[in-house]
């Protein structure tokens, strides 16, 4: 076959911009496709190869302790509950739903169970049962009794290893902030609502304008 | 397409068997396929299909239950040695081996990580898709400082090959008129953005002898009809490529060498074959066809051609010579040299420096480009006031941070949420990819008494990186921070690691060609010295490493093999 590339036509795909269609990207995906690649195939896509089955059977986040009335794979109820106290003073919610609505304290119960070992976990209990032992210290109530304010004082301290805790401890809560993040920006909400979630880009750019109240992407650095 | 493309059992003897669906295998069968020879491609693994197999594509971190994670239990039973590798995730994960399965040993003191993908496609869905040729100073290197054999091809052997492959497979790059490194058929390149393009204008001022250019990957950035054909579009900038393009987007045997076999009616594929070994006859010398355990229930059969083209991955080839033996061949099929399994190489990645770029806040980039810049060898001309032999280039992106890098800050509530909201500052980093001599002493073996669940003995990996490799990352760490800081980058650190070799996954040499055949396995057409009707055309092939990826040239070796094996066919001489 000749081939003249400055001839030829190619076909551009819209990308799937807006971040709130995010959660149709992948039916997007699919129906972009089929446009590109023509009847046949289409058909075979609606018709129950993997993608499509995939797509319809979704796996469902796990969403272990939402609900938060009974222990998790790692933390029991008692905990499970701090944590989500946790996640709301990390990050809380602002125009957009923070990292205890999208239940990042459930995620981490099961990333930890699943993902990491023994030693791991243990040491997130512990951090745990520590920011509790402080907030009864000082101020004879657990940490879910605390009001927010205070939850915040004592965080922020643990942030900066300060006041009631060291350097070792503030590297742990490091860590566990590190989860909370992974949990909440790789969420639907944090990845496509709080951030811009391009699941299709349809190219690459090289600049596009950007100041400072436009979100960061939330596709970016995901893969590989 | 053939009604029946996939076959189990069958007594037709094939004009050629290929073993192997990979980059070369892909391309052997096209390339037999479409000359009119009846082909059978044989694969160890299960079938892949375009599409309908890529479970794994086009799925959100928050549609993966471990949001791209992959289960602690699964990894420690099956994937121990295959989750070491960057492109292993819950997306992914299928297209790699099972350890359990794929045991191998190495020698006391040394390590060698094997990554496996034996299913139909093999690494060509997994591959990097980094596309280069390689210059006349490669392939003089070993003849001009001694270590390995002469390679017995020069660059007009197989420039013709390189562009044959170039525009059926799609490779984007710019043309940069390099003394050693070969200009292709570039598709338009991807964008720089804006702070590279900064840099290398600064690089070209600083610098002029080296050049930041763009990388060549084989991405369509702009399909031809030939790749519309195909059924390929356009890359859509998704970079998840490994876990297989519905678009079609990047090279794959799946995307490109396959339809254009199956096209032809002259293929036809036994999937699930584990080749034990090759069926030799001492009375015609001649291979005759392949021994097949079935992946699955372990019976044995056989397949019968008039030429036999290993294409099964550097090690898998020589894994299947070595496993070839006869009264003649008692070391393996094809090794009166002594060589075979010898000389093994990889890439060496063990340095890098990085640093942050001023300015530029005003802009970001859009899309996830699946490709970096790359500083091509500027050590290509052998000198002897360096330290180490050879050299090494140089890779990196510029991109501006997001939440995984500013979520390590002091910090909460809104205030740390809004910070994580915003774009961080512009990074930059250069990563070698150094050269690794050839040297007898680094080999793959057959361990004494293991076997694998197929009966096939296990390999014993004795490789290591030498003091040779070891000065050149402390060297490429060293200059890679100095150009940094000369560039106006800020924080500049760089570091020297000590990764050991196979992770690069361009495993190299093992049945090499040259032109003496008591040290080399292939002469200069990939054929065997010993046996005229035996090709090996994948990386175990290669003389020397180069310091460029090895795909594109495993395509350009392999359908240069092909034309010449069919005309010794026709000319009766094989």
């Amino acid at each position: 076959m000749k081939e003249d590339p400055n001839e030829e036509p190619y076909i551009e795909v819209n990308s799937i911009e807006e971040s709130n269609m995010a959660n149709e990207s992948r039916r997007n995906f699919l129906r972009g496709l089929s446009l590109l690649v023509g009847g046949t195939v289409a058909t075979a896509l609606v018709s129950g190869n993997s993608i499509a089955v995939a797509m319809e059977h979704s796996l469902k986040p796990v969403t272990v302790g939402s609900d938060l009335l009974s222990d998790g794979k790692v933390f029991p109820l008692s905990q499970l509950k701090q944590l989500k106290d946790i996640c709301a003073i990390v990050i809380p919610k602002t125009d957009t739903l923070g990292a205890a609505e999208v239940n990042t304290h459930g995620f981490i119960d099961n990333q930890l169970f699943h993902c990491y070992g023994k030693a791991k976990q243990t040491k997130m209990k512990q951090l745990l049962t520590l920011i509790n032992d402080v907030a009864k210290n000082n101020f004879s109530l657990s940490f879910t009794e605390l009001s927010q304010a205070q939850q915040f004082k004592v965080l922020t301290e643990l942030d900066q290893g300060k006041a009631n805790f060291d350097k070792k401890q503030r590297a742990d809560f490091k860590a566990l902030k590190q989860l909370i993040c992974f949990g909440y920006y790789t969420s639907e909400v944090g990845a496509s609502q709080e951030l811009r979630y391009l699941a299709v880009p349809g190219g690459y750019k090289g600049s596009i304008p950007y100041k400072e109240s436009d979100a960061s992407w939330g596709s970016q650095g995901l893969y590989y | 397409m053939t009604e029946n493309l996939y076959i189990n059992n069958t007594k037709e003897v094939y004009d050629a068997i290929v073993i192997g669906s990979g980059i070369s295998g892909g391309w052997a069968a096209k390339e037999f396929c479409e000359r009119g020879l009846k082909t059978l491609m044989i694969e160890r693994g299960r079938v892949v299909e375009h599409r309908k197999d890529y479970i794994g594509e086009n799925k959100a971190p928050w549609q993966q239950p471990l949001r791209t994670k992959v289960d602690n239990l699964l990894v420690k039973e099956q994937h121990q040695i295959q989750q070491q590798c960057y492109a292993f995730t819950d997306a992914t994960k299928h297209f790699f081996g099972n350890d359990k399965d794929l045991p191998y040993t190495t020698e006391k003191g040394t390590n060698f990580t094997w990554i496996r993908a034996n299913q139909l496609g093999g690494k060509s869905l997994l591959w990097h898709r980094q596309s280069y040729r390689l210059g006349e100073y490669d392939f003089n290197a070993n003849k001009g400082d001694g270590f390995g054999n002469d390679w017995p091809i020069r660059s007009e052997d197989i420039e013709k090959w390189y562009s044959h492959v170039e525009k059926h497979a799609g490779i984007s790059g710019s043309l940069d008129n390099l003394e050693n490194l070969p200009d292709g058929e570039f598709l338009p390149p991807f964008e720089m953005n804006s702070p590279e393009k900064a840099l290398q204008a600064k690089f070209a001022e600083l610098y002029p002898q080296r050049p930041l250019i763009m990388g060549r990957t084989a991405h369509l950035t702009k399909p031809t009809k030939l790749h519309l054909s195909q059924g390929r579009v356009k890359c859509q900038a998704r970079n998840e490529c490994h876990a297989g393009c519905s678009f079609g987007g990047y090279f794959s045997t799946q995307s490109s060498t396959l339809p254009a076999a199956a096209a032809t009616n002259n293929l036809h594929i036994a999937p699930n074959s584990v080749v034990h070994s090759l069926i030799y006859d001492e009375k015609t010398n001649r291979v005759k066809g392949v021994r097949v355990i079935d992946n699955d229930d372990l019976t044995e059969r056989e397949y019968f051609a008039k030429v036999v083209f290993v294409c099964a991955s550097t090690i898998g080839s020589t894994q299947i010579l070595m496993n070839s033996t006869s009264k003649k061949f008692p070391n393996g099929i094809a090794n009166s040299s002594g060589v075979l399994g010898h000389y093994l190489m990889d890439h060496n990645y063990n340095a890098g420096a990085s640093g942050d770029i001023e300015g530029f806040e005003d802009e970001i980039d859009r899309g996830r480009r699946p490709t970096g810049l790359m500083m091509p060898n500027f050590y290509y001309k052998p000198d002897a006031s360096r330290n180490f032999l050879r050299g090494y280039a140089l890779a990196g992106s510029a991109y501006r941070e997001g939440w995984q890098s500013l979520q390590h800050q002091d910090g909460l509530g809104a205030d740390y949420k809004n910070k994580l909201r915003q774009a961080g500052k512009w990074r930059f980093g250069l990563y070698a990819q150094g050269e690794m001599l050839p040297r007898f002493e680094n080999q793959m073996r057959f361990h004494p008494t293991l076997k694998d669940k197929w009966g096939m003995p296990q390999i014993e990996f004795d490789c290591q990186f030498s003091d040779n490799e070891t000065n050149m990352m402390i060297d490429a760490a060293e200059q890679a921070e100095k150009m940094l800081k000369a560039v106006g980058l800020k924080n500049v650190s760089s570091q020297v690691m000590n990764g050991p070799p196979g992770l690069a996954i361009h495993e190299l040499g093992t049945a090499r060609m040259g032109r003496d055949p008591k040290n080399s396995i292939l002469n200069a057409y990939n054929q065997s010295h010993d046996i005229p009707n035996l090709f090996v055309t994948d990386g175990a092939s290669f003389c020397s490493s180069a310091v460029q990826n090895p795909s594109l040239t495993f395509m350009a070796l392999t359908v240069r093999a092909v034309d010449y094996c069919v005309k010794e066919m026709n000319a009766k001489r094989i």
